[in-house]
């Protein structure tokens, strides 16, 4: 079976800072591969370790070296084909957007019997591309995977959603987003990083997949500070004293 | 007016998306649960209840597309929750519509909508142009329940095509009360250092009345809880969140934006968690929540 794996460069919110204005320091933001992207392409080798997949091929959308970069931190991770569709600011498309390239892209090279992505990215985490993907390829989804199976054209996940743990099972062809409870992603060896390195990363435009794109119109983006009171009551040394403060502030709000 | 299609499973966010939708156009109910359908049908202009055996994503978004199209909806609301998000994503994408999710706001101004929605895990607020079509998945919390009836709508019954996903569901195993539905929520995370130790958090949830849950690698890690509080698991908005030793990352605290007045119990003075809180008890736990559960059952005596 083939494999097409879509994966999101991200920023690592938990790094991100902010100018005293609070416009957000992107530049000076790590990114690396979206943590839940990274679980779908392992889901995606291990079904190639196992036999099931020959085809493991992991797109992403973007221009720049840290693009190409994690490209071949997928080649290392088992990835047999790399490719990247090429748009300066990849930031700035709209969730559709991104997933009519995705889609575009799968129609173009497919057809693939599994599509996998992350569940949420990183940095935006708007779930939403997985599921419009599969619309837009009219092939059943199944979101939300903690876990993956895939026997006989048939693929399985179960997914813990608000009310409950669902197990969701359809015929492939299927578009499943994979969480990053899945799995453990390994860690590639020396040897399959230096091997990765001289690996080719193909290139296309939205244009050359005729996908129609459009950028979303961000107007500003700032710091938000949570509206909350921030009272401290320390509790290192007198603990009787502190809780009755918090009691007594719990009163007062009307809360217990 | 134009309609307003908004799409819910449960009471309070069709109430909740209901006082949204009404600052938008002509507000349209959308829903596969009968109890609601016949709740808040009073409430909506029209309701349409779709009569389905599972939670197919594909055949229910199939059903609320024919139910867009017949109304020529171009705004479509839903909780920005996993199955809200999964709905709103295949919706969005059969009709060519853009989404947007994690939303606190939206507006319609000549140009179309004009959305405020939280980015970067919650660190961030954005303000987007939508333009006029579009799906926005709202952030619990964000707009009042409406209360009072105010039509007289009618009630459409349909039938969803069977889908081609084979689904089995499990309800959420739940000790005592329904963190999405308590008043009060006890949240433990990683401070808590045993298992047997969440006795004390659930003492202290059942002495207030409330719910008890954990973080995410309480629940996902190390298997002590069914659920998790957080964006990839439950959305909470009791009125009092007490996190005990939860440091506070992005994706839990996003899950508790709602929350009326939140209290964190932590020893690190510079975890996030506190600022997100409205009262901060820097100390250890393992002090601090006996001593609570003391006091609290010496007022209850009172």
């Amino acid at each position: 079976m083939r494999v097409l794996v879509a994966v999101k460069l991200t920023y690592d919110i938990n790094q991100l800072k902010f100018e005293k204005d609070g416009t957000p320091l992107l530049d000076a933001c790590p990114r690396v591969m979206g943590e839940a992207d990274k679980c779908a392409l392992e889901e995606a080798v291990k079904l190639k370790d196992a036999g099931k997949a020959e085809e493991v091929t992991v797109l992403t959308i973007g221009s720049s070296k840290e693009h190409q970069r994690i490209l071949k931190d997928a080649y290392a991770m088992g990835a047999t084909k790399a490719v990247m569709v090429k748009v300066d600011d990849p930031d700035s498309l709209s969730a559709l957007s991104v997933a009519r390239i995705i889609s575009s892209y799968a129609e173009k090279t497919g057809p693939y019997d599994l599509i996998l992505l992350g569940s949420g990215a990183g940095d935006t985490h708007s779930s939403v591309v997985g599921p419009m993907v599969a619309s837009l390829l009219g092939v059943p989804l199944l979101a939300n995977a903690d876990r993956v199976s895939v026997e006989n054209g048939s693929v399985t996940i179960v997914s813990t959603l608000e009310d409950g743990q669902y197990k969701f099972t359809s015929k492939m062809p299927a578009v499943v987003t994979v969480t990053s409870e899945a799995n453990e992603p390994r860690i590639p060896t020396i040897r399959d990083i230096l091997r990765s390195k001289k690996k080719p990363i193909d290139e296309t435009t939205p244009e050359e997949l005729g996908a129609h794109v459009s950028k979303i119109n961000i107007e500003s983006i700032i710091k938000y500070e949570v509206p909350r009171k921030r009272v401290k009551i320390d509790a290192t040394d007198n603990v009787e004293e502190a809780v009755e403060k918090l009691i007594k502030a719990l009163e007062e709000e009307g809360v217990i | 007016m134009a309609p307003v299609i908004v799409y819910s499973e449960e009471e309070s966010w069709g109430k909740q998306l209901l006082t949204a939708a009404k600052g938008l156009g002509d507000p349209v109910l959308f829903t596969f649960n009968r109890n609601v359908a016949e709740k808040l049908s009073g409430m909506y202009t029209r309701t349409y209840y779709v009569k389905t055996d599972s939670f197919d994503p594909v055949a229910i978004s199939g059903a609320l597309r024919d139910v867009v199209n017949k109304e020529s909806a171009t705004i479509l609301l839903f909780p920005c929750t996993n199955k809200g998000r999964m709905i709103a994503g295949l919706t969005s994408g059969a009709l060519g519509f853009e989404a947007i999710t994690d939303a606190v706001s939206v507006v319609k101004t000549g140009e179309g909508l004009e959305v405020e929605k939280l980015t970067f895990g919650g660190n961030a607020m954005a303000k987007v142009k939508a333009g006029d079509k579009a799906s926005v998945c709202i952030v619990s919390g964000s707009y009042k329940e409406t209360e009072e009836a105010g039509s007289t709508g009618e009630l459409v019954e349909i039938e969803a095509k069977a889908g081609s996903v084979e689904v089995e569901y499990s309800p959420r195993k739940m000790e005592g009360v329904d963190p999405t539905k308590a008043d009060v929520v006890v949240g433990a995370g990683r401070g808590v250092k045993k298992k047997e130790d969440l006795e004390m958090i659930k003492e202290l949830a059942s002495l207030l009345g409330g719910a008890w849950s954990v973080t995410r690698p309480l629940a996902a890690d190390y298997g002590w809880a069914d659920s998790w509080i957080g964006i990839s698991g439950l959305v909470i908005s009791p009125k009092l969140y007490i996190a005990i030793g939860i440091s506070g990352q992005p994706h839990h605290t996003m899950g508790v934006r709602g929350a009326k007045i939140i209290v964190a119990i932590n020893n690190d003075e510079s975890a996030p968690i506190f600022e997100e809180a409205d009262y901060g008890v820097i100390g250890d736990l393992y002090k601090v929540v006996p001593v609570l559960i003391k006091k609290l059952k010496e007022r209850k005596q009172q």
